[in-house]
This record gives C-alpha cells, structure tokens and sequence, in this order.
C-alpha cells in the first residue's frame, strides 16, 4: 500500500520539477515571431517588385509562411521557389505563366527625355534612382533590383528595362559549353 | 625535431596531395634563348578598370611614348596600365579580349610609328628609395602576377602580417610552357635583384627559389646567380623539387617547401608565406632599377602548329593574331590556340585579342598533340579523380551536384578551394570535362553569391526607404499640428471672431431665406476691422429690411443697434447710411400702400435711433435725424398727432445746428402728413413752422416735406379701406399686424409695379442733381411742384379711385429720389469728403429702391 503512495508521491514530484523546468524554458526560450517567415524572406530575392502582389517581399514570406502560393515570385524564378518549396515542405509549383523569364535585367532612364517629374524616384521601391525635380534623373544600375515599377509612372515612357550587360565578372562559363564564336562585325576592317 | 628554419635550408621536400605526371613538351620551345619578334603595328591594350577606379590620361588621336601611362586612378588594387610602344591611339574602344569569353573590354587601339621611343625613365637604386616610394614605384609599374593571375603585386609586397618565407615560384609544372625556364636561364642575375627587392622590402628569413627537377639548367644558373648576389648568405636558396603537376599551384608548392597547408579561405601570408614569380622579380627589378614599367613579358609561343616555337619577348597589347604571324603560324581547320598551358589554358575564340599580363604561353598544337574532344560518358565511380586531385576534394561528388544543378551542395564539398587544374579530367576514364563543370558551379555560387549580396542590398534600401517614408510622414503630421496649435494660438481675438462673423453672415442669409425673422448675431459687436463692420453694417441693413418687410419684435433690433453703437470708422457709417437710406425706401414703400402699421415704422426708428447716437460724426447725426423724422412721420401720417410730440424730445436732444434743422424739417413734415389726413390745411400750417428755421435748406427740405406729405394724404384718401386697415393695425397685436402689413404691401407693391417703368427714369435724373445746393433746390421746387399738381389733380376726383392710385403712386416714387436730395443737401454743408460719401449713399439707396420695385414687379409676375 505504501508502495502505491511513494509512487504517486514520486510522480507527482517529478511532474511539478518538470513542470517548472517547461515553464521556465517557455519563458526563458520564447522565439518571438514567426522564424519561418525570416527564412522565406532570405530566400526571396527582395526585389519588391509586388509582383506576387503583396506589397515587397516580407509580406509575400509571411502570406507564405500562413500558407500561400510559393510559385508567386517572377523574379525568384524556379530556384527560389524549389528552395521555398523545400523550406515549407510543400509541393513544387510550376511558376505563373508570365514569371518566366529569367534575365535579369535594370531600368534605364533615356536622359534627354526624361523631363524630371520625379514619378519613378516615388515608385522605386529600393531608392535606386537619382534625380531631382525638373531635373534628368538617372538609374543606379547597381542598386536597381530591375522590379519594373518605375515604367509604369513615367508620363513619357522614357525608362526602358534592359539587359544586364555581360561583363568578365558576371560571364557565366556555361555559355562555354556551346563553343564560343566571335562574329566580327564588317565595318570593324574598315576602321581598322 | 628539426625547425622549420632548419629544414628549409636542408632542402627537405614534403608531398602533396594528388598530382599527375604528363608528358613533358618543354623541350619544344625552350632550346634556344628568348628572342624578340618585329614591332607590330597594332597593340591592343584593355584598359578595364576605367570607369570604375581610373579615367584614361589619353584621348582618341595622342602621341604616346613607350611605357606612357594610358590611365590613372586611386584605390588600393589599382594598376596602371602603360603603352607598349610609342605611337598615336587610334581608337579607344570595345575590343574583344584575352577571355574564354571573348567579351569585348573598353580598350585603346595603339598605331605604333616605328619608333619605339620611350618616355621618360627615371632609374633608382634600392637606398635611394624608402620602402613606400618602392612599393609605389612597382605599383605605378603596374606589375601584376606573371605566374598567370596578375594579381597587383605591390599588395603582396606589402602584407598586414610579418613575412617568414618568400617562396619564389620557378616551377612552371605546366607540360608546355617554359617561359620561366629560358627567364631563368637568361636572366638569372636580374631576377636575383629583384628577389633582392623583395627581400629589401619583406626582409623575410628565408627566400627559396624553387624549380621543378626537370630544369636542370636553369636551377644551375640560378644556384650561380645567388653566390654572384649581395644578398645576405644562407638566406636565399635554390630548392629543386620533383616534377609533379601541379607543383606550381601556390598552395600546393608552399605545401611541398614548408609541409604547411593553406587552410580554405585563407592567403599564405596568414602563414608567414608569400609566393612570387620569377617573372615578377625580374619585372620588379627593371621597375626599380631601369624604371621601366611592365609593358612587355616572356611567352611561350609553342605548339606543332608554330614554324618557330620558342619564348619571345612580347609587348603587352600585341595581338595573338601578329604574333602568331610573327612565328609562322599555320592555322589548320578546326584548329584552336590555348592561351596557357594544355591543363590550365583555354581556347581562344578570336585570335584578335591581346597578350595580357598573365598570359605566359600561346599553345597551337595539332591534331596529334591534343586529342579532339570526345564524347563525355557516364561517372563509373572509378574515384581516380579523387587520388588525382591535388586539394583532396571528392571530384566525383562535385561532379554529380554540379550536374545536377545543386550548386550549394557542391559547395558543401568544397568547390570554392578546387584550382581548376585539370587533374581530374585528365585521369577521367569516362573523359569527362569536370573542370567545365566545376566553372559553371563555381560561377553560378558566384552569381548567386552577388545576387544574394544585392538582395541584402535591396533590403537595406527597401527598408531604409519605408522607414524615411514614415519619418516623413510623422514629420509632416507634427508640423501641421505645431502649425494648427500656432494658429489656434495667434488667431484668439481676430481671426476667430472673424470666421465667427463670417459664419453669422452665413447663418443669417439662410435664416433671411427660409424664414423671415431674422435675428443678426451679438458676435458683431465685438467686430473692429473695416471688412468686418462693413459686412455688420451690410447685415445689420438686410436685418432691417427683413424686419421692415415683416415686422419683427423690437428686441431684434435693439440686438443690432447695439451692433451699431461699436462701429465708428467711415465705412461704417456710409454702410449705416445706405442702411437708412433703404430702410427709409423700405418705410416709404410701405407707406405707400398707407397700410402703414406702425410697430414696423417704431422699430425702425429704434433701430436707426441709437446708431445715429453712437456715430459721433455731424452727418451721420443729421442723417439720422432725417431718417427719425420721416419714419416717424410716416407713422404719424397713419395714426394721430402725438406722435409729433414724441419726435420733438428726441430732436432736441440732438445739440447741433443741422439736426435741429433737420428736425425741424421732420416735425414739418411730421405736421403735414398728419394734416394731410385731416385736411388740406396743413400746407399753409406747414409754411410757419419753415418760418421759424432760418437755413435756406431747411426750407427747401420743409418744401420737399410738404409735398411727400400732401402725396401721401391724397394716396390715403383715394384708398378708403387701406385707411381703414390702419387703426385696425393699431388696435390688433402684432400678429394680426403683420398679416394687414402683408396684405398692404403686397397691394402697394401691385400699385408700384404698375408705373415702375417711367418711375426709374425719373428717379435717375434727381441723383445727378445732388451735385449742389441750388440743382438740389431747384429740383426740390420742381418737385414740390409736381406734387402739388398730383395732389390738386386728385383733390377734386375722389371718386376716380381706379386712375388715382397710379398717379400717387408716380408722386411717391418720385419723393423717393427728393429724399434722398435732401439728406444730400443738407450733407453738403459739411466736407466736401463726406458729401462725397452721401452722395454714394444716395445713389445706392436709390439702386436699392429700383431693385426693391423690379423685385417686386417679378413677384407679381
């Protein structure tokens, strides 16, 4: 009879230490916000284009973290979207029909055209265009996220998205594996 | 246990991982000595980094000598870059450059004039010069690494950690290339004194040359040449080491020398370690002892394709095109040209690109040299690329992320430290290109790398921005609310009273339209700028009229004659005048239809009476006075005499001349009208008391007095029942006095509009005539005239009721403009400013009283 005693006595001890221990843990470790969404977010490419239609990409991570498409973001492309399809645990999605294309690519201001009316310096979601009112504004292409949303707002539609230039820091070698072949253009012997 | 010091000097040798052993080809091109090749006309020089750290010191058309600077730039890797011979720049422009790409790179194409001129040269020795002037001489040099890199070697010159060991890097374990070779055997000495510049600058322990054991000849010259050198004995040392590829490999020859290992993501000088070229040593020394820029390097032009295979001088820019030419090239179909050795090197996809820096071999090999790319097959898993690879990595496994596109677990396995050196495809049974595929990887980890890098950048920005936009924001709120809170603050008396007014205004006018009583706000009072008691003034006269026109209670205009007794400035009492001027045509109108009620004429008089008190101006008295007088007389005309009696006190109160005259005038007037009711006496009754005043004008307002009254009485007497609706007003209490004042005017007006027509124009012509006294007079008489006539022509036809009221009414109209005359008159005695003033009083009193007849003549239509 004893014996029952001392066993619900030991357990109840134990269930209370163990108790506080939770408790306190709970307490001491308590993740504030949703660690899942920060991870989304590192994985999108931040452009805050609103293409996903969610106003920047925070707020496409948290749609996603709550269970939203992960084949909204064009800019991503299929690589972000494995990598968050793997993230979430969920099942790969084909991209939107218009998110296909994957170059990469910046606006670009025709400067004489341009008549200074500051539309797309609002619209630029990352600050990445310079220029004052009244005055020639011009693309940081370095710092331009190629998110499109300034062509829309300019009244003369003089920003063109362009190509990112291929340079010797950015070629990629697997334009190598079909051999590359230099076409010289005609003129080029002349001038020569 | 032998120091590292110790065992260095021994010469002891330690393994490195990996490595093949390919045929060796050096034979073909290192038999004879470097030689130099004709000038070419053309040289192709890149200049990269313009526009990022450098702008060019040339334009389109310059001379430039040999060794020029072609640009010039700050940052700390920065290199200058100089012109290979003298000649004009003819063009500075894309040009495709020494690149697997072939990418076209800003470059300035220099025509070379045959003269090889060079610039400036200013030679030093090594005391002359502190460490920095060296380290700025190599840097302005534009020395970069020979090995194959070209990294600026002033950075490795100069390293934040204290060097031990110097390694000077004479491998050249590449099969083809031995350009190191023939510098080594040729050039021993100068290579020596660079070194020697090296170790001024490092001052390290040890400097160890090491050449592979297949260049014996040249690990003899150079033994020769450091017992010839002053450099301190037993520091530098000649080290032979077996020849294995890729000994070469800085992390891999440091392995060998030291025994040490360059941990990944680390530089050998975190170990005490700096690995240079031969070639930058003897680039070095003719820096600083010639002070000759880097402008021409040793290449290897080698390969079965080449008619004179051997090492030449070549100046950097000269295009791989000429000097093959140069070296009886014979290009076969199909055939590439290997820029680097046939482990390392890649295919040129255009020969008219130029020889850079790091570019130590041009490679032309046949068919039976290099076999033609065969078709890649499957892995098997053999793992001879992972006994073959020098930095121990699992090349298999590389390979099969990389093919699989999983870039980052390739990079779990460490792709970043792969060189690239080919050992794995060269031992690949299944003859698969792994270093193509390790590129990709590597260049793909790269741009996800810089993507990544820019997506944080973005972020940054993209959050910088919504927090300035916030900023913003409650920045703006704040200052509209400071702003609101100022001008709460400063607006206390003023402003607040003026909104106050304008909204009374407001409220007034929509209380004038859907209902007749009207009650003008107390705020007025305290009203003092000039817009404000004209627009009090303005309502103060609509008050009026709406109170006129329906009889409101007194205490009403008790409210706005306390309004009144606060204004005091001109406009003020101009405004008060027009006021008066209507609210007598207002009394007049009524008066007209002689169902005159008499609470409306008393109020007026209340109204206007304390008014006139509070204008401390003489006109504004008289005027005042003028507007008593004849409503009061109105009301008398109606009801009995007393009320003339009443009017006298009031009079008298009034102190001056004019007022006295004025009531005078009224009192006569006064007695007229009611005589006129009675009988037609009062003409001659009214001639005595115009007696007693003394002022001509008196007489003439008596005379214009007269005549209104005489009309009035005849109007009163064609309108048998309107008389008999008087007294009833007076008897009935307010309401039912309003409704017989209705009824009354709604008949004068009738009566009015029937002769408004000619009305207008006559009355247009008296207010011209109040230019002066004796127009004023004149047109007095006139009238007084005309009135007579009426009252005559009326006199003797009572029973003609139907034509009369037309008549009287004419004559009523016609004393409008009279009165307005002689408040004129009676005004022009004072200052001309003034009569100014009631002349406009007059002639808005007089539109007013048109708009009234029109307004009404529209109602009854």
């Amino acid at each position: 009879m004893t014996s029952i005693f001392i066993a619900v006595a030991v357990l109840s001890i134990l269930a209370l230490v163990f108790g506080v221990i939770l408790g306190f843990a709970s307490k001491k470790f308590k993740v504030e916000g949703n660690p899942v969404i920060d991870q989304v977010e590192a994985l999108l490419p931040q452009t805050q284009c609103g293409q996903c239609g969610y106003p920047g990409c925070r707020p496409y991570a948290e749609a996603i973290a709550n269970g939203d498409h992960i084949n909204k973001c064009p800019p991503g492309g299929t690589a972000t979207m494995e990598k968050i399809a793997e993230l979430m645990g969920v099942e790969q999605e084909p991209l939107n029909a218009e998110a296909q294309s994957s170059v990469k690519k910046v606006a670009y201001i025709r400067e004489d055209e341009c008549i200074g009316c500051t539309k797309c310096i609002q619209a630029c979601p990352v600050d990445a265009i310079l220029g004052a009112g009244k005055l020639m504004h011009t693309v940081i292409a370095k710092d331009c996220t190629g998110c499109d949303l300034c062509v829309e707002p300019c009244p003369v539609d003089c920003i063109d998205m362009i190509p990112v230039e291929t340079t010797l820091q950015n070629w990629d070698w697997k334009l190598n594996s079909i051999p590359v072949k230099v076409i010289q253009p005609e003129q080029e012997e002349q001038t020569c | 246990m032998l120091t590292l010091l110790e065992q260095l000097d021994k010469g002891t040798l330690w393994q490195s991982p990996g490595g093949i052993h390919p045929p060796q080809l050096k034979t073909l091109s290192n038999q004879s000595t470097i030689a130099r090749l004709p000038l070419a006309q053309r040289f192709v020089v890149p200049v990269p980094l313009v526009g990022e750290q450098a702008i060019l010191t040339v334009a389109v058309g310059d001379q430039v000598l040999k060794g020029q600077m072609l640009t010039e730039g700050t940052g700390f890797i920065y290199l200058p870059v100089h012109s290979p011979t003298s000649g004009r720049v003819i063009a500075i422009e894309q040009h495709a450059t020494n690149h697997p790409s072939s990418l076209p790179t800003l470059s300035c194409i220099i025509e070379a004039d045959g003269q090889d001129a060079w610039c400036e040269l200013i030679p030093h020795s090594l005391e002359q010069l502190s460490k920095n002037q060296i380290l700025d001489k190599i840097k302005y040099a534009g020395i970069a690494g020979m090995g194959g890199a070209a990294f600026p070697s002033h950075v490795k010159l100069n390293p934040a950690s204290e060097i031990d060991l110097v390694i000077i890097n004479g491998v050249e374990c590449e099969p083809y290339i031995s350009s190191d070779d023939r510098l080594m055997r040729d050039y021993s000495d100068e290579i020596l004194k660079g070194i020697g510049v090296i170790h001024h600058l490092l001052n390290p322990q040890r400097i160890i040359i090491a050449i592979e054991d297949n260049k014996p000849e040249a690990a003899k010259a150079m033994q020769d040449a450091v017992q010839r050198s002053t450099l301190p004995t037993g520091v530098v040392r000649v080290t032979v080491i077996p020849t294995k590829y890729p000994s070469g490999g800085e992390k891999q020859l440091i392995q060998i020398i030291t025994g040490k290992e360059v941990p990944s993501g680390h530089i050998p000088a975190q170990l005490g370690i700096v690995v240079h070229n031969v070639g930058t040593a003897y680039a070095i020394q003719e820096a600083i002892y010639q002070g000759k820029p880097l402008i021409e390097r040793v290449v290897t032009l080698t390969g079965e394709q080449i008619g004179q295979p051997g090492n030449y001088w070549l100046p950097i820019g000269t295009t791989i095109t000429d000097a093959l030419s140069a070296v009886n090239f014979s290009q076969s179909n199909a055939q590439k040209v290997i820029v680097g050795g046939p482990m390392m090197g890649y295919a040129l996809a255009d020969l008219d690109v130029p020889i850079l820096k790091g570019t130590n071999c041009l490679l032309a090999p046949s068919h039976n040299e290099i076999a033609p790319d065969v078709d890649e097959k499957a892995c098997i898993r053999c793992g001879e690329c992972a006994i073959a690879c020098p930095a121990l990595l699992l090349p298999q496994q590389l390979f099969w992320h990389a093919k699989a596109e999983e870039y980052d677990k390739a990079a779990s396995f460490n792709l970043k430290d792969c060189i690239e050196c080919g050992c794995c495809s060269y031992v690949c049974p299944s003859d698969i290109p792994l270093v193509e595929y390790y590129r990709v990887a590597k260049s793909a980890l790269k741009i996800e790398a810089e993507e990544k890098h820019q997506a944080e950048q973005a972020k940054i920005r993209f959050e910088a921005r919504l927090q300035r936009l916030e900023d913003e924001k409650n920045a703006r709120e704040a200052k509209a609310k400071e702003a609101a809170a100022k001008r709460q603050a400063s607006m206390k008396s003023t402003d607040k009273d003026a909104v106050a007014a304008a909204m009374a205004r407001i409220a007034a006018k929509k209380a004038q339209a859907t209902s007749a009583t009207t009650t003008p706000e107390a705020p007025q009072s305290t009203v003092d700028p000039k817009k404000a008691a004209i627009n009090a003034a303005i309502e103060r006269a609509k008050a009026k009229k709406a109170t006129q026109a329906n009889t409101v209670s007194r205490d009403d205009e008790l409210v706005t004659s306390t309004a009144d007794e606060n204004v005091d400035d001109k406009q003020a009492k101009i405004a008060a005048a027009v006021a008066r001027a209507k609210a007598k045509k207002a009394a007049q109108a009524n008066s007209e239809s002689t169902a005159q009620t008499p609470n409306s004429v008393e109020t007026t008089v209340a109204g206007t009476e304390p008014s006139a008190d509070a204008v401390d101006d003489k006109k504004a008295r008289v005027a005042a006075a003028v507007a008593k007088a004849k409503a009061k007389k109105l009301a008398q005309a109606n009801q009995t005499d007393d009320t003339v009696i009443e009017a006298e006190p009031t009079t008298d109160a009034v102190d001056d001349k004019k007022a006295r005259v004025a009531a005078a005038v009224a009192k006569a007037k006064a007695k007229k009208l009611a005589q006129a009711n009675q009988t037609d006496d009062t003409v001659i009754e009214a001639e005595p008391t115009t007696d007693a005043v003394d002022d001509k004008k008196a007489r003439v307002a008596a005379a214009v007095a007269k005549a209104k009254a005489k009309k009035l009485a005849q109007a009163n007497q064609t309108d048998d029942t309107v008389i008999e609706a008087a007294p009833s007003v007076d008897v009935v209490d307010d309401k039912k006095a309003r409704v017989a004042a209705a009824v009354a005017k709604a008949k004068a007006k009738k009566l009015a509009q029937a002769n408004q027509t000619d009305d207008t124009v006559i009355e247009a012509a008296p207010s011209v005539d109040v230019v002066d006294d004796k127009k004023a007079r004149v047109a007095a008489a006139v009238a007084k005239a005309k009135a007579k006539k009426l009252a005559q022509a009326s006199q003797p036809d009572i029973d003609e009721a139907a034509s009369q009221p037309t008549v009287d009414v004419e004559s009523t109209v016609n004393i409008k403009p009279d009165v307005a005359l002689t408040d004129a008159s009676d005004s022009a005695d004072l200052s001309p400013e003034q009569v100014k003033k009631a002349k406009v009083a007059a002639a808005v009193a007089k539109a007013k009283a048109k708009q009234l007849a029109k307004r009404a003549e529209q109602e009854e239509q």
